[in-house]
């Protein structure tokens, strides 16, 4: 009786080493980016404090920006202007709705309250010195009161097939009417803080899924803040 | 992590290119410092652009995901560079770096996601008993992934002289294509061992027959089964064993789980392997393409295969680890051959199943929107 209940729990043990052994190699299959896009943000604060819209440039890698210009060049002058990449743009910018711009605005310490962006305004694409660099302006669905809480705005591909990051310099300014009593600061994920659940408790099948949210951990934020002057 | 991490990954990467570049030609080798001087010899058109900052990443691996990304985007930042300097004054020792690097590039990329090493791993740790062939089939896989990055670029680039766009879309069509095809097979595997599996629990008896047949088509096939069989054949022959089983019973079983998983079978593995291979690496793809812009076609031929021989080698190391976990399973539970038949079966069709979820879940993903880059 003793000997076959050990036998069960040695065989259990084994069962669950097994198991933690596949795991272990399907889930360092978690994503590994392929696109890399340096960040430069610019707040747009209109009357009251008030955030109105995001502008931003992404400056992408060589190696995407060669691909992407491939063939762009139909005149063949060796210079891809701005009329020859506006298809592209254009199909960036489209395509970019499903992912959500990859650009989430909420209040401090409230992720899951996303504030609405509409599409992008006023965006282009150039090239320069091997890099392109996509331009474009989110103008927020209503505009956001900073009085009080501090904003955030996070750019992240959550499947992390892009790899964004804010540049070392002039990563977020602010612009628009009133910014007199406000400040922005790049915010990098703290190492100290537990990972985003969602990041680690998900499934390596939701991993590899549309759903995925491996990105999340790597997002970086742009805050904002105002003091508010009428207080 | 900045300081010392990124001079000991310097290091690593060093002693990894030297192996990797290991040639007369080595002494020519340019000094490329591998991370961080990449920005500071550019060619002359090379002007100030918005320099990206060291990641960071939340909870308890973060350090070390952070510490892999950065090195991964130094790694692809000095790729460049490299096929850059294949122009340059030192052709030989450029094109031998490229090489150094597609290859490291290619073991990174490989222990980050994908979906080929778990297929891959599902499928050796399913259906193979030996680590030779779950190494070969690694490399195979490997190979015809790089070999379609290079024929679709090719034909599209130079024969239809398609765009960045067009060679995007068709990637994405044969990923879908293979996400498919990686569903088919896991369902024709899990048909395959689960019809086995239900004919052999049928009847113990007739089976025993049945059985001694099987056991002589697998030896015909690869002595890889040998050891197995001389197993089997001990217990056969020596039925005084002190176990108490009808004959026919656990030992019969043994041999049934075993050819469950382990019939040596071309074609499941060509099916396997076209399967995972029909999706081009999208790595390959970027530096080829950056190649080819750069009038360099062939360095990014064997840029492609040097980043598969990467692939290659983390997807076996993937593979080995899968089929030892196996082995440990099979050993921990002692000699009984009921456990034996219990892990074999576990795998088989779990394997199976990893393999079917997989490919349906990825082939769902793959026909959502189109990524924007």
């Amino acid at each position: 009786m003793l000997l076959s209940a050990i036998h069960a729990r040695r065989r259990l043990a084994a069962l669950c080493l097994t198991l933690i052994g596949l795991s272990t190699f399907a889930s360092t299959a978690s994503a590994h980016p392929h696109v890399w896009a340096t960040v430069r943000a610019e707040i747009v604060v209109g009357e009251n404090h008030q955030i109105t819209g995001i502008r931003q440039n992404w400056t992408f890698d060589e190696f995407y920006t060669a691909m992407a210009v491939q063939g762009l060049d139909t005149n063949n002058d060796g210079v891809y202007s701005k009329q020859e990449l506006a298809p592209l743009a254009k199909v960036n910018v489209e395509s970019l709705k499903e992912f959500d711009y990859f650009t989430f605005v909420h209040f401090d310490g409230e992720d899951d309250k996303l504030i609405k962006l509409k599409p992008p305004v006023d965006y282009w694409v150039d090239y320069d010195k091997n890099v392109l660099t996509l331009h474009f302006t989110l103008p927020l669905e209503t505009p956001v009161d900073t009085h009080g809480k501090p904003v955030a705005v996070d750019v992240y591909d959550p499947s992390f097939f892009v790899a964004f990051g804010f540049a070392t310099e002039n990563a977020v300014k602010l612009a628009g009417a009133d910014t007199k009593g406000c400040s922005a600061k790049i915010v990098l994920p703290d190492p100290e803080t537990a990972a985003d659940t969602k990041a680690l408790t998900e499934s390596f099948f939701t991993q590899l899924g549309p759903n995925s949210n491996f990105g999340s951990q790597f997002a970086q934020t742009a805050l904002v803040s105002c003091k508010d002057s009428h207080l | 992590m900045k300081g010392p991490g990124a001079a000991l990954a310097g290091l690593v990467l060093l002693a990894l290119l030297g192996f990797a570049c290991a040639s007369p030609a080595q002494a020519e080798l340019k000094p490329i410092t591998p991370f961080g001087a990449a920005e500071s010899a550019p060619p002359p058109a090379f002007g100030p652009r918005p320099v990206a900052g060291a990641f960071q990443s939340r909870g308890p691996l973060g350090g070390l995901f952070a510490w892999v990304l950065d090195k991964q985007q130094n790694l692809q930042r000095t790729l460049a560079l490299s096929v850059k300097n294949l122009k340059s004054d030192h052709p030989v020792a450029g094109a031998l770096t490229l090489a150094g690097l597609s290859f490291l590039y290619g073991i990174l990329h490989a222990i980050g996601p994908g979906h080929g090493k778990t297929i891959i791993s599902s499928y050796v740790v399913a259906n193979e008993a030996t680590v030779r062939r779950g190494i070969i089939i690694s490399f195979i896989a490997s190979a015809v992934q790089a070999l379609t990055a290079v024929a679709l670029v090719s034909v599209l680039l130079f024969g239809l002289s398609a765009s960045g766009l067009t060679i995007n879309y068709w990637s994405n069509q044969l990923e879908s294509v293979s996400y498919a095809l990686i569903a088919l097979v896991g369902l024709y595997l899990l048909a395959g061992h689960v019809s086995r599996l239900w004919r052999t629990w049928r009847g113990a008896s007739e089976a025993g027959h049945a059985h001694a047949n099987d056991g002589h088509h697998a030896h015909d096939h690869g002595q890889d089964h040998a050891h197995h069989h001389h197993d089997d054949h001990g217990h056969h022959s020596h039925h005084g064993h002190g176990h108490d089983h009808a004959p026919g019973e656990a030992c019969d079983h043994i041999v049934d789980a075993r050819q469950l998983a382990g019939a040596v079978s071309w074609r499941k593995m060509i099916a396997v392997v076209l399967s995972v291979g029909v999706r081009p690496c999208t790595g390959a793809i970027l530096v080829l393409v950056f190649a080819v812009t750069q009038g360099l076609y062939w360095a990014g031929v064997a840029a492609t295969f040097a980043m598969a021989l990467g692939t290659a080698i983390t997807v076996a190391a993937l593979a080995v680890f899968a089929l030892g976990s196996r082995e440990l399973a099979l050993k921990l539970g002692g000699s009984g051959g009921t456990w034996t038949n219990v892990v074999w079966t576990t795998c088989a069709i779990g394997g199976a199943i990893v393999i079917f979820l997989f490919g349906a879940l990825l082939f769902a993903a793959s026909l959502g929107p189109a990524r924007p880059f």
